[in-house]
């Protein structure tokens, strides 16, 4: 059944509202799950909010990081049926799933841990670049599949 | 000069032109303008929940709006001189999409909102932590907020897919799409 799947049959394919609509719920739920972390990454760069600890940050922001994340990767699986061997075979999509993949790790292990505890400005620091870098990685990879 | 001759014009500087062409510059500014969409549009997601009540309950109002202030201004001055980048290369494609003249109303409007609520709101925020409640004038500011805000967004994606009546040629997004799924089968 998955075989014979024809993506001419997709809705997305066929209502003309459907597909940018979708793109407007991933990009503003990206908004969401990154500029949440983006904040916690602020606070351990020294670089805003700096009257709550990043532990506090990242209590306050958690629940609106995984709200985003969940929706952006439904509404991203979704747009994905649109075509799906294309994507596949991507070597632009290909890196934005590999980035995504490690920045969810990386933001409930390492990027966590470091907020949640004192870490010497140094560590955060670098822990908060790292971090930004790989969501506007992915961001940029998703942009240039529709490029390339 | 008409409107649509500025356009042409515009579009047809050699900066805009050698922009347009560039297999490489202009997929980097578009993926700048989404970034600072994702990074500093996410901000300002985010103090509007706030000022609804929704969100970062632990975060005061005034941290969350004077503390983020500086990255949202540099994160809109970053969008906007993308979206100008972006926006002069096609200017002649742009320049008479109905979604691209709300997409730049409603940026207008972002203009008054901050006048409008600078006093009650943005530059009052140590008397909103104050408040025993957050009061129904600063949730309308975040209401409006994030009705131009959305707006925005959509509007500037459905520029993509919008075709000027009668032109042949330049295939709006959904075509171009279509045709990739259609041929590729």
């Amino acid at each position: 059944m998955l075989l014979a799947y024809d993506p001419a049959t997709n809705p997305l394919n066929n209502n003309e509202w459907a597909f940018p609509l979708f793109e407007c719920i991933h990009i503003a739920a990206f908004a969401m799950s990154v500029g949440t972390i983006a904040i916690v990454d602020l606070r351990l760069l020294g670089l805003g909010v700096r009257h709550q600890t990043a532990a506090q940050l990242v209590k306050d922001t958690m629940l609106w990081t995984l709200a985003g994340l969940i929706i952006v990767i439904t509404s991203g699986l979704v747009i994905f049926t649109s075509d799906p061997l294309r994507y596949y075979y991507s070597p632009a999509f290909r890196l934005k799933i590999i980035c995504l993949l490690i920045a969810i790790i990386y933001n409930y292990t390492i990027h966590r841990q470091v907020a949640l505890s004192k870490s010497p400005p140094l560590v955060s620091m670098l822990v908060a670049a790292v971090s930004l870098l790989l969501w506007v990685t992915i961001v940029f990879a998703g942009l240039f599949y529709a490029f390339t | 000069m008409s409107l649509a001759e500025f356009s042409q014009w515009v579009q047809g500087l050699d900066f805009f032109t050698s922009l347009r062409e560039s297999a490489l510059a202009y997929p980097i500014i578009m993926s700048l303008h989404l970034s600072s969409i994702a990074v500093f549009g996410g901000l300002i997601l985010m103090t509007d929940l706030r000022l609804l009540g929704l969100a970062m309950p632990n975060t005061p109002v005034s941290d969350m709006i004077a503390q983020t202030r500086i990255w949202k201004r540099i994160g809109f001055v970053v969008m906007v001189m993308c979206g100008v980048l972006l926006a002069g290369a096609k200017l002649d494609k742009y320049y008479d999409n109905p979604y691209f003249q709300l997409k730049l109303l409603f940026l207008m409007l972002v203009g008054v909102h901050a006048l409008v609520f600078h006093r009650s709101v943005y530059g009052n925020a140590a008397e909103l932590d104050r408040a025993p409640a957050i009061p129904p004038i600063a949730k309308t500011a975040a209401c409006l907020s994030l009705v131009l805000w959305i707006g925005i967004l959509s509007f500037g994606r459905w520029i993509a897919y919008y075709e000027r009546p009668g032109q042949v040629g330049s295939a709006p997004a959904t075509t171009q799409r279509l045709s990739r799924v259609l041929l590729t089968r």
